[in-house]
């Protein structure tokens, strides 16, 4: 018996029981392992095989074989963990999927797995990008926070060396960056996480732990935004050639103010004073802080320190 | 070619024979191959496995029924009859990629991408909301312009801003490509003023205009650009306290070396003045020129005068 049966006959006993089977009720329904001599052989071929099933993202329970003792472990999967419910797509829907899936690719993530189970490839002639290519960046750790978003999970991780325990609302790409927004467990608390700079790995908990909020607030997550502590608001002028890609670069986030000469003023709400400051003076002298004084201040001291 | 293993046969079949079996009459053997992407002696010898599947006591209306006959293949299973769920990553690959598609100037809000996601998303108990991807900032309607000029391989008069040389230019270029990458549109074109590829960023466009005139596109496939540093370009070894080790990251070095308590001694290619006297002065007394070519060391300094002459006379 080849691997491909053992593991089919493996899948479809651990689908059709009734009860979790212990290892050796499985060695006794399937060919491909009696043929296996020794207890030893038969075991590491287990592991590997519930690997391989584990890997495939098969949901394996391990749970207690009921009325035995001593306690023995037994194996089974739910088919309502199993299975995906039919998403019902037309062969027009599935193509558009497909061609997405192939033209912004998640880095790191094979996506042509997920169309097979989807229905399989389809060709379309439809162009999104004009044949443009996307790639967004890519994290480990990106799929344990996005089922924990969907699933209303609380995940626990370290950040900027404290530990946190939050109800993830939210994952956000801004420029080119992975953002979690979640708020402290238990409060209303809503903060940025770059995903990056999570230290380690994130654990989750079990599903339907909170209900987020229906309205969170568009955040555009400016580095300036970000952090604790109170928001001062800032102005800064910038030179006619810079504006149009300083308001390009602001987005939604500052209110702004055009001048006669071409020249604009933006508002800014500072939170993080030194990632202002480097916005501000990537502009070198085509742009000045022209208030608060504090933050005026803090920009020419600065300069005076450049060695 | 090199034979598939036992696992990526197993996720491929879980997924083939669904498909197949939602089809009583069958399906023809090639275009099962084309959609699972699958090669014919494969999938011959996998249905054949499949065929030998069956659960205790082994009668035989215990297997799955699996044939090929006229060159169709037909599946009626007992089991494997629905695909199995998409893995968090799966779902999140998918969902990120339609979502940030749909967020592209031009896309149609109730076009099959939009009416595919909101179908796969409520089938996998996923909120879309719960993903905010788009990818880049951009000028929709400058966006919008440049995919057509693109489209109809017309070429397109510039008003783009140098952020390495700090300074405006008028150029007419060949657009050859529109593609975003780590949260930044780019455009690839054949600049006729510079007569060769160059790469721009969207955003440091000021204007564009589409002009009458076509040109010829290349032929084949354009590799996408990246921000390549020349290898002509000089070299600058800095001394980096540790806020701001970020360079690191951010930047491609030719060499890293460690100094200990988080310094670090990083060396960088200058790909334009400008762009060291921005990261100079940003970097402030986080950052110390230790060697490199003449005329460099000093830079940090004079622009950091500039601006302070600036705020003196503000």
């Amino acid at each position: 018996m080849d691997r491909l049966e053992r593991l089919l006959t493996l899948l479809m006993i651990l689908l059709e029981t009734p009860r979790p089977l212990s290892a050796e009720e499985l060695r006794e329904r399937i060919g491909g392992y009696r043929t296996i001599e020794t207890p030893t052989a038969f075991h590491r071929a287990f592991e590997r095989d519930k690997d391989s099933l584990r890997e495939m993202g098969i949901p394996l329970r391990v749970e207690p074989v009921p009325g035995v003792d001593p306690p023995r472990d037994g194996y089974r999967v739910l088919p309502d963990e199993y299975y995906l419910r039919d998403p019902g797509l037309e062969p027009d829907e599935l193509a558009a999927l497909h061609l997405a899936a192939s033209t912004v690719r998640l880095e790191g993530v094979q996506g042509v797995e997920a169309l097979w189970k989807l229905g399989g490839v389809v060709p379309s002639d439809d162009e999104p990008l004009a044949g443009g290519r996307a790639a967004l960046p890519g994290d480990p750790r990106l799929p344990a926070l996005f089922d924990a978003v969907t699933a209303h999970r609380v995940v626990t991780f370290t950040y900027r060396g404290r530990p946190r325990r939050l109800e993830p609302y939210r994952l956000r790409i801004d420029r080119g960056h992975w953002y979690l927004e979640a708020a402290a467990e238990g409060t209303d608390d809503l903060r940025s996480f770059r995903v990056d700079r999570i230290e380690g790995d994130v654990a989750t908990g079990g599903p339907g732990a909170f209900t987020p909020p229906t309205d969170l607030p568009d955040r555009s997550g400016q580095p300036w935004e970000l952090g604790e502590g109170p928001a001062v608001t800032a102005r800064v002028v910038v030179d006619a050639d810079q504006a149009p890609w300083a308001q390009q670069h602001l987005g939604d986030a500052a209110s702004v103010e055009q001048r006669p000469d071409g020249s604009i003023v933006a508002s800014l709400e500072v939170v993080d004073r030194d990632a202002f400051r480097s916005f501000v003076l990537t502009f070198l002298d085509h742009a000045e802080v022209l208030d608060p004084p504090e933050l005026r201040r803090d920009v020419v001291d600065w300069l005076e320190q450049v060695p | 070619m090199s034979r598939p293993g036992a696992s990526e046969r197993v996720r491929r079949l879980l997924s083939l024979v669904p498909w197949v079996a939602s089809h009583p009459a069958g399906v023809p053997v090639d275009e099962v191959c084309e959609r699972f992407q699958i090669p014919r002696r494969v999938l011959l010898a996998d249905l054949d496995t499949l065929m030998m599947v069956g659960l205790p006591p082994y009668t035989p209306d215990t297997f799955v029924d699996a044939w090929v006959e006229d060159d169709r293949v037909v599946i009626t299973p007992q089991w494997f009859d629905r695909p199995l769920r998409l893995t968090p990553e799966q779902a999140l690959a998918l969902v990120a990629s339609g979502t940030s598609l749909l967020a592209v100037p031009g896309a149609d809000p109730d076009g099959p991408l939009a009416r595919g996601l909101a179908k796969l998303a409520a089938a996998i108990d996923v909120d879309p909301t719960a993903l905010d991807v788009d990818l880049g900032r951009a000028d929709p309607a400058l966006l919008e312009l440049l995919l057509t000029a693109r489209r109809q391989h017309r070429a397109v008069e510039l008003d783009y801003y140098a952020y390495g040389r700090d300074e405006r230019s008028h150029r007419v270029v060949e657009p050859w490509q529109v593609y975003a990458d780590q949260g930044q549109w780019y455009l690839q074109a054949h600049c006729r003023h510079a007569g060769g590829e160059r790469l721009f960023r969207v955003d440091r466009i000021h204007d564009a205009v589409l002009l009458p005139d076509r040109f010829e596109p290349p032929a084949g496939e354009a590799t996408l650009g990246v921000f390549h540093p020349d290898a002509d370009d000089p070299t600058v070894t800095l001394e980096l306290g540790p806020g701001a080790r970020w360079v690191i990251e951010q930047y491609p070095c030719d060499a890293v070396e460690e100094l200990g308590g988080g310094r670090v001694r990083a060396t960088l290619r200058v790909t334009a003045p400008a762009w060291l006297e921005r990261l100079l002065v940003r970097l402030g007394p986080q950052a110390r020129v230790v060697d490199g070519a003449p005329g460099l060391a000093g830079l940090g300094r004079t622009a950091a005068e500039r601006i302070l002459a600036r705020y003196r006379a503000g």
